[in-house]
């Protein structure tokens, strides 16, 4: 369980600084949604990933709420790019 | 186990604080809108991490969805840069 742990959270920390290093130096606006939406799905991903950690079954609802209504954000940046909102 | 978990917590944190030097640098005001909403869904998992489900559902539900949603609404009102 602790080595596909410890690579498991190498891999989801390298995706979050990929998303975060694009975010930070992403010449455009829809670099940085595209990055924010991707920070998105890798941050449900690791919720999901803390539920296996702790053994709570509680913490996929928290996933669940998440991946919903994060993806209003997106979508209104979205939407103020496309000049429609 | 937990001291990788713990390293995990300093690189997210460390993250944090780049972003949020990052949004009070930038011009541009709809690129600070989106390196909040970032924050704020990281801060979701530290308070995750802190054994604290409830105070994360919450901040991942108005922190990162509806506080973006304003701040872009707002944003459309002004001319989107800053002096």
């Amino acid at each position: 369980m602790s080595s596909i742990l410890i690579i498991v959270l190498s891999l989801v920390s390298l995706a979050t600084l990929l998303a975060t290093i694009r975010i930070i130096q992403g010449p455009t606006i829809p670099d940085r949604a595209v990055g924010l939406d991707t920070a998105t799905t890798i941050t449900t991903a690791m919720i999901v990933l803390f539920s296996q950690i702790f053994h709570r079954a509680i913490y996929l609802d928290i996933a669940l709420v998440y991946a919903v209504l994060a993806f209003l954000g997106v979508i209104a940046i979205s939407r103020y790019l496309e000049g429609g909102m | 186990m937990v001291i990788i978990l713990e390293y995990f917590m300093i690189f997210l944190i460390v993250l944090m604080i780049a972003l949020a030097l990052f949004a009070i640098k930038t011009k541009d005001l709809l690129s600070a809108v989106i390196a909040s909403g970032f924050i704020s869904l990281v801060a979701s998992i530290v308070y995750l991490y802190l054994q604290a489900p409830d105070v994360a559902m919450t901040e991942a539900a108005i922190g990162a969805g509806i506080t973006t949603l304003i701040f872009v609404v707002a944003v459309r009102k002004t001319k989107g840069r800053e002096k």
